[in-house]
């Protein structure tokens, strides 16, 4: 067991964790031997420029694509392709709600193909709804619903199976700042009361600051661990305030500062 | 004075009047022309499409259709006055315009079933397997881009000329727009939506029932209205080539025995079926897809 100073426990690991996409002559070095920890409750961004290989790691994290070298450990134990375990849960970086289910049964997913009895099931879904901000939409389809609604939802689905680690694929990505900081709000939330071990990918060096306890950043394609930076603004955080502090300013400068270095190496590539 | 759609229709309904008075009196025209100058330049301007032997009159039709419909008997009295009335008339005449109409809409309503039945369940099935879908390739192509309808003659020496030869001919035409449309959607099913069910403990069976079905189904739904007109052709054709009973039949018959009323009659419901058929599917569709946005309220 990875004993850490503080006392949590490691409950992702990844070592020396390497993905080549493609085989024989037309090899894409996507991710190169990336290795860094998660601990319990852990709220940790991860940050890089685009086709830098983030997707590509929490992909291999959630078990849906092989491993091409490396390892990831979660509660000690090797992540297999194609063995989804019910602890993990995925918001991907696309829009994934269905769009031929309504809000209450895009949500309540997760609980009917566990076989949840119905009313507990709608009892839960009725929470999550509340939860969201929803509340009068629960029979809508997605397409009736703004993007941050859409999000929320994918949210919520994915919340509702408990999940103990929690994988996020630039959710807010699409949203506009506003509707971004309300979400960053209604996220901040949730984890404060439930304490889940996050591992956010995002572009957007704000969104990383306000959110998480740890900011890796990775380096241009292939993506190799760069720097990580740790987050020490008190919680409960407030999205908005946060951000006119003087600490948020200086951490933000220093990390753009290397995070620049890697936005230039993409832009002269291509 | 009058709002837009007034006036679309006031034309409309004026174009309805016109039609109908040059068909009932546009030969008097041709007539008076031939009469008079039957060796000059105007001969040329007469027009044959206004010959009543080829497109009869509206009041000649109506007479037939009162007839047909066992409303009259053949000399234009109400049928009710007559003996045996309505269901006497019926039991005279197997083919009277009711059980045409009957038996061609249910024929096209089974053939329908069939053929999207069995396109979707083969469509899921190659749709979903790279291995069954090479295997099958080959054949489905030649089978394909054989023109159905040379099937047709065919099919009625193997079913007779009952029901069964007109529903396989509706299956062998619908079977394939669905069949294709089912294929492409079970292909085209969003990876991510499937690792979304996967990554929340789907088996293979609730990943096919919960995600490959629905995504699919929408392919299926859109073709719902094209298969409905196909399926009707395909009875239709069935019913010209071999059958004893069918709007069809009443068409091909009119043919033989020169009865140009006959089957204007028989045209007039068959347009009226199919309008009926596309407004019924055009609501079934708009509600199985109100998830879309074309067919959702926003749009
Ligand atoms: N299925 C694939 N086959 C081949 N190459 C791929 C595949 N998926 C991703 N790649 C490549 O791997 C690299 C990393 O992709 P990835 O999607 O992980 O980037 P990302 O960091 O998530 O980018 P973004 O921020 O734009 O989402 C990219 O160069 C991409 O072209
Ligand atoms: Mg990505």
């Amino acid at each position: 067991m990875t004993e850490v100073s503080n006392g949590a426990r490691s409950r992702i690991v990844l070592n020396e964790l390497t993905k080549i996409y493609g085989s024989g002559g037309g090899q894409v070095p996507a991710v190169d031997a990336v290795s860094f920890d998660v601990r319990e409750g852990e709220f940790v961004a991860l940050i890089g420029p685009s086709g830098c290989g983030k997707s590509t790691i929490l992909n291999m994290m959630a078990g849906l694509i092989p491993i091409s070298d490396g390892e990831i450990l979660i509660d000690e134990t090797q992540v297999i392709t194609g063995t989804p375990t019910p602890k993990v849960g995925y918001v991907f970086q696309r829009d994934t709600v269905f769009p031929w289910r309504t809000v209450r049964k895009n949500i309540g997913l997760g609980l009917e193909l566990n076989r949840v009895p119905k009313a507990q099931r709608e009892a839960e879904v009725d929470r999550l709804v509340e939860r969201a901000g929803l509340g009068g939409f629960e029979d809508a389809f997605p397409i009736t619903l703004s993007g941050g609604m859409r999000q929320r939802v994918s949210l919520m689905r994915t919340l509702i199976m408990r999940p103990e680690i929690l994988l996020m694929d630039e959710p807010f990505g699409a949203l506009d700042t506003h509707t971004k900081l309300e979400m960053h709000k209604l996220l901040l939330e949730i984890w404060n009361k439930e304490k889940q071990t996050v591992v956010f990918v995002t572009h957007d060096l704000g969104e990383a600051l306000t959110l998480s306890d740890k900011i890796i950043v990775l380096s241009a394609r292939p993506g190799r661990l760069k720097e990580v930076f740790d987050v020490p603004f008190e919680r409960p955080r407030d999205a908005v305030s946060l951000r006119e502090t003087p600490e948020f300013s200086a951490l933000f400068s220093k990390i753009w500062h290397s995070l620049g270095e890697e936005f230039r190496r993409t832009s002269a590539e291509g | 004075m009058l709002s837009e759609n007034g006036w679309v229709n006031f034309w409309r309904v004026l174009l309805l009047v016109l039609i109908l008075v040059v068909w009932q009196w546009g030969d008097v025209v041709n007539n008076w022309l031939v009469a008079d100058f039957e060796k000059s330049w105007r001969k040329a301007l007469t027009i044959q499409i206004l010959e009543p032997f080829f497109i009869s009159k509206p009041n000649m039709i109506w007479a037939r259709f009162l007839e047909l419909g066992c409303f009259t008997d053949s000399k234009g009295a109400w049928i009710t006055s007559q003996e045996g009335g309505f269901a006497g008339c019926l039991a005279g005449n197997t083919n009277n315009l009711w059980a045409a109409t009957v038996a061609t809409l249910r024929n096209t309503f089974w053939g329908f079933l069939v053929g999207v039945g069995s396109g979707v369940v083969v469509g899921l099935i190659l749709g979903r397997s790279d291995f069954l879908a090479k295997v099958f390739e080959p054949f489905i192509v030649a089978f394909n881009s054989l023109p159905r309808i040379a099937l047709v003659p065919l099919i009625v020496l193997m079913f007779g000329l009952g029901d069964a030869s007109k529903i396989m001919t509706a299956w062998v035409i619908v079977f394939f727009i669905v069949f294709f449309s089912t294929f492409e959607g079970a292909r085209s099913v969003d990876r991510d939506h499937i690792n979304v069910a996967r990554l929340m403990g789907a088996s293979d069976w609730q990943v096919t029932w919960t995600v490959v079905i629905p995504s699919t189904l929408a392919w299926v739904f859109a073709v719902l209205t094209p298969a409905l007109s196909f399926s009707l052709i395909g009875v239709i054709i069935g019913e010209f080539i071999g059958a004893q009973i069918g709007l069809g039949k009443i068409i091909i018959e009119a043919e033989a025995t020169l009865e140009t009323a006959d089957m204007m009659v028989a045209l007039f419901v068959l347009m009226i079926v199919g309008v009926g058929l596309a407004l019924m599917i055009r609501r079934l569709q708009a509600y199985l897809l109100r998830w879309q946005s074309q067919f959702s309220e926003r749009a």
